[in-house]
This record gives structure tokens, sequence and C-alpha cells, in this order.
């Protein structure tokens, strides 16, 4: 065989294509047939948003630079984030890993990027939905802060989507088991929400502890997101950031999860 | 491999020369020689941990050898992998699939550009009704025959399947040999990796039994016997008779063809031969006017006792 018949052909290309698209079609399905992986990533922010959303009440105070209500959706979008890349995405894969499944993806000759792909497709879909969703139960109880400044918003969005999306499917294939996967998921999720984005204010922490706390990533997310958003600032510094990790966090899980 | 055997067998399909595979310091697979042509059901026979599942992913690109030459449908796994894997229709021994992912829509996902008739693998393989079924809800035996099925699914030149009835009821097992059986007839060639000396004898034209990493032996499962295991055992006992009518009749035995040796025990007899022993002493009691005896009781040598044999011996050559 010749090298040049060797080399991605127009044909390859369609077909590279065709099994990423069918992989991604299949793993949005069988996600959607999984109500305990639904429940945790779209249901848990929501409730959660809802319930910290109300307890400030609506009306700039305690400290609160706008409606403590806003501050909230804004930030719980960050939390979907988190949600999806440190729970759902790295026991997933983990799990596709320990039964075989990807050895049976591998043997079929499946190119050899497809399923990275299809997993960080999967996990902005996720994403996706759930930020739908949250808006959608946020508008009627709380209303929706207008975006100030659209496009930092939508750049922060993407970015944080696809750095946490990639650590997600970074820590599936690293982590030995769906059950080791789950673990590690939760030690890192849960602080980073509490701290850093879903729980008190990071202004009513001590200065040390507030330094530390607003540079965890997902708080850079949330900062890159919510300060151009509710016009608290253009968040470029974190926004930086935030694109940095995710150059480096899909270069590695695309590296990492080749058939 | 006989000269004869050699020129009826089609265009080679998997060459494999001097290939060495080691996990931290223990060699697995050692200088593995293994050629499989076109056409062939060759079996890879071996205990647990003899490196038989290495070896193949090695084929299948799945693992990076340490050193050797394969070459897979006249193509290196080691450079292109993922063109041999799209040739390779594989049933690997640990792989699965998600539990809530349909029959159809596995089909549906691993189907390529040179598809076969899905549908009618599915019936061929009595797995049509379940096509709506998710893979968690197969049976064991279901879900080596949808395997079987993926593997076949692309039109493959090469099918490889690992220990394809592990865990099978033997009326899952019997269907799933069937399968393959059929697989046979339609000319396309198997690599089958297996622990299971019954399902090699059953399905393969030619066995490599292979032990710590090496092919100890190979050839038809019935030139592995006669070189291993080529001792028929004929056990019957004589009716009563005096000493001088005993000792006549066991000479008239020891002088029958193929015999290699006679003993007795009061009445009964022990003929040891090759397998023909079986047809001489079998002519010579129907020949005499006693009635055949009732406890007539004949041990054919097989692959089993072959493969004990081989592995005993290189066990033996080992502790020296």
């Amino acid at each position: 065989m010749t090298a040049a018949t060797l080399r991605p052909t127009g044909r390859r290309r369609r077909s590279v294509r065709s099994v990423t698209r069918r992989l991604l079609a299949e793993e949005l399905r069988l996600v959607g047939r999984d109500p305990f992986t639904l429940g945790f990533t779209l249901a848990f922010p929501v409730v959660a948003m809802l319930v910290v959303g109300g307890a400030f009440g609506s009306e700039p105070a305690h400290g609160f630079p706008i409606n403590p209500s806003h501050w909230y959706i804004a930030s719980y979008v960050t939390v979907m984030i988190g949600a999806t890349g440190l729970v759902m995405l790295p026991v997933h894969v983990a799990s596709y890993r320990e039964r075989g499944v990807l050895r049976r993806f591998a043997a079929a000759g499946f190119p050899r990027w497809s399923f990275a792909v299809a997993e960080i497709g999967l996990g902005l879909a996720g994403i996706a939905a759930g930020v739908a969703v949250l808006l959608v139960v946020a508008a009627p109880v709380y209303g929706v802060p207008a975006v100030r400044a659209p496009l930092p918003v939508a750049v922060a969005l993407l970015a944080g989507s696809l750095a946490f999306v990639s650590i997600g499917v970074l820590l599936g294939t690293l982590l030995p088991s769906a059950r080791a996967a789950q673990a590690v998921g939760l030690l890192l999720y849960v602080p980073s929400l509490l701290l850093g984005v879903g729980g008190p204010p990071t202004f009513i922490m001590p200065p040390g502890l507030r330094t530390v706390v607003e540079h965890l990533p997902l708080a850079l997310v949330n900062r890159a997101i919510r300060d151009p958003w509710l016009g608290l600032g253009p968040g470029t510094e974190p926004l930086l950031l935030v694109t940095g990790l995710a150059v480096v966090a899909l270069v590695l899980a695309v590296r990492r999860t080749r058939l | 491999m006989s000269p004869t055997t050699a020129s009826l067998m089609g265009d080679p399909v998997v060459t494999v020369r001097g290939l060495t595979k080691s996990y931290g310091g223990r060699r697995v697979v050692d200088g593995l020689d293994l050629d499989v042509h076109a056409g062939e059901v060759v079996g890879i026979l071996g205990a647990n941990g003899a490196g038989k599942t290495t070896a193949v992913e090695c084929l299948q690109g799945l693992r990076r050898p340490d050193a050797g030459s394969i070459e897979v449908l006249g193509l290196d796994p080691r450079r292109h992998a993922q063109k041999v894997r799209e040739q390779v229709g594989s049933q690997l021994q640990e792989s699965g699939l998600p539990d809530r992912m349909r029959v159809q829509e596995a089909i549906e996902l691993f189907a390529g550009t040179r598809t076969a008739d899905p549908a009618k693998l599915l019936e061929q393989f009595g797995i049509a009704h379940r096509r709506r079924a998710a893979f968690g809800s197969l049976s064991g035996g279901e879900r080596q025959r949808l395997f079987l099925v993926l593997a076949l699914l692309n039109r493959p030149r090469l099918v490889i399947l690992d220990e394809l009835t592990q865990g099978l009821d033997p009326a899952a097992r019997r269907d799933v040999w069937r399968a393959v059986d059929r697989l046979r007839r339609t000319g396309v060639t198997v690599l089958l990796v297996t622990h299971e000396v019954t399902e090699a004898e059953a399905l393969c034209d030619r066995v490599l039994v292979m032990r710590s990493g090496r092919v100890v032996d190979q050839g038809t499962p019935t030139e592995l016997v006669a070189r291993h295991a080529g001792e028929a055992v004929v056990r019957f006992s004589l009716p009563p008779a005096d000493d001088a009518t005993t000792a006549a009749a066991l000479q008239e035995l020891n002088r029958l063809p193929e015999v290699r040796a006679l003993s007795s025990s009061g009445r009964t007899v022990t003929v040891r031969g090759n397998r023909a022993v079986i047809a001489h002493v079998g002519a010579w009691l129907t020949a005499r006017p006693a009635p055949v005896p009732h406890d007539l009781d004949v041990v054919l040598p097989d692959l089993e006792a072959a493969m004990l044999r081989l592995l005993d011996d290189n066990d033996e050559e080992e502790a020296l």
C-alpha cells in the first residue's frame, strides 16, 4: 500500500464526521434515557438556584451590588457547567472504559478522536439544555437579568463549558473506575460550588480566603460569565484565564481519550 | 504444516514473526510466529494467561508490541491501526455496550460503508426478535450473538473471536458454534482465541497451542492428537475360559496390527494403539464365536488429552 492511498481522502473525512455524528446522536439519546444523570445534572442546579436565589430577597442588600436573585441566576449557569463537567462526564466516560465500551469502539475502527469529540459535544449539549431549563424556570420566579455585554458572556460561556467538559472527559479517562470518578468529581465539584460559585458571596469572606476562592477554576468561569452579564465588570482577566484553561484541557482530553 | 495443506490454502491474511510483548518486565508474548490464510478457521488455544489475548490485541492494533513484525491484510497494525480495524471484525474478550443502547441502535452505530444486510444477520443469528431490546436486558448468549453480528456487519475479511463462549450455558454455546460454522461456510477467515479445547476441536481447521507466551505446537486437531495423544484404548472382558484359551486369545490380540501394548488383569484386557487398533480389535471380537463383550469400552484420543500432554511436557521441560 502506498502512502498516497493512506492519506485521508474526502470520503474518509466524511466517514470520520459521520461516525462522530452518529456517536453524538446515540450518546444524546442514551443520556435522555438515564433519569438519574439527567436529574442530577439538570434538576439539582435548578432547585438549588430557586432556594438560594430567594434567600437574600430581590433588593440589593447584605453587600450585594445588585438584585441577589439575579446574582445567583447568573452564578448557577456556572453551577450547571460544573455539574456536567465534574460529575456527569467523568462518571459516564469512566464507566464506558470500565465496561469495555471504549475497547469495542476502538476495535470497530472508529476514528481515534471520534469518542472524545462526541463526549465534548454531549457535554456542551447538556450544558445548553441545562442552562435553558434554568432560565425558563428562573424567569417567572425571579426574572432573568438582562445581559449587559452579550459577546464577552457568550465567549465566557463557551470557553468555560469547553474547559469543564474537557476536564470531565479527561477525569473519566484518568480515573480507574466510575466510582472513583464519582468520588473525585464530587470532591472537586462541591467545594467549588459552595465556595466560589453558588454559596455565600465571596465579598463576605476574609481577604485571604477570598483571594484563594476567587481563583478556583469554576469561580473564574463564574466571574467571566457573571460580571459582564450583570454589568459588574468586563471580566477580561478571568476570561483569559478560562480560555487558557479551555485550550489546555481540550488538547489533553482529546489526546488522552483517543481510541 | 504439510506442503499439501499449504498449497490448498488461500492468500496470507495474518503473518506474524517474532512478536514479543511484556508488561512490567513479565514477558506475556514471547517470539510468536503465526500464519493465517484466507478461508481458514485458526484457533489459538492455551490456559488462562498464556498470552493469547495480548497477541490478538497486537494484531488489532489495540496494543503495541515490543518487538516483531505483524501484517494483517497486508497492513502493519502499528502504523495503520484504524485501517486494519475497519477490515477486521472483532469480538473482544472483555467489552460491552451501554446498557440502554438498543440492538437496532448498536447496528446503526457500528454500520460502516460496506455494511451487510443487518436484518438478515440478526435473523441468521436468532436475535431479530430482540431488535428493540436494550443491551442490558439481553442474556449472555444473546449478547455474544449480537457481538458476532457487529463483528460481521461490515463484511470483514478477517474475524477475531476472543473467548467467544465464555460464561455461556450449553444451549447458548451450541447456538454460537453453529454461527461460527456458518461463517466458515461463507469463506470468512476466522481467528478463534479460546481456552476451551472442545470449542477449538469443533470449530478449527488448525490450532496453535500457546503456553507462557510461546507456541508449543500447531497443526490440525487430528495432527495434534496423533502427535501428543495418539493412543486409543480398548478395554473389555474375555469370557470365562481355562488359562490356555485365555493365553491364546491374548497372543492373538497381541499380533493384531497397530497394537502397541496389551495388558490384562483377571479377565479384563486393555489394548493400546493408534486409532486403527479400534477397528482391528472390533473385527477380532466379532469374528470370534463368543458374543461381543457387554463391557466393551473405547477411549478415543482427543485434543484435550493432546493439550494436557503438551502442556505437561512443557512444564517438565521448564522445571528442568
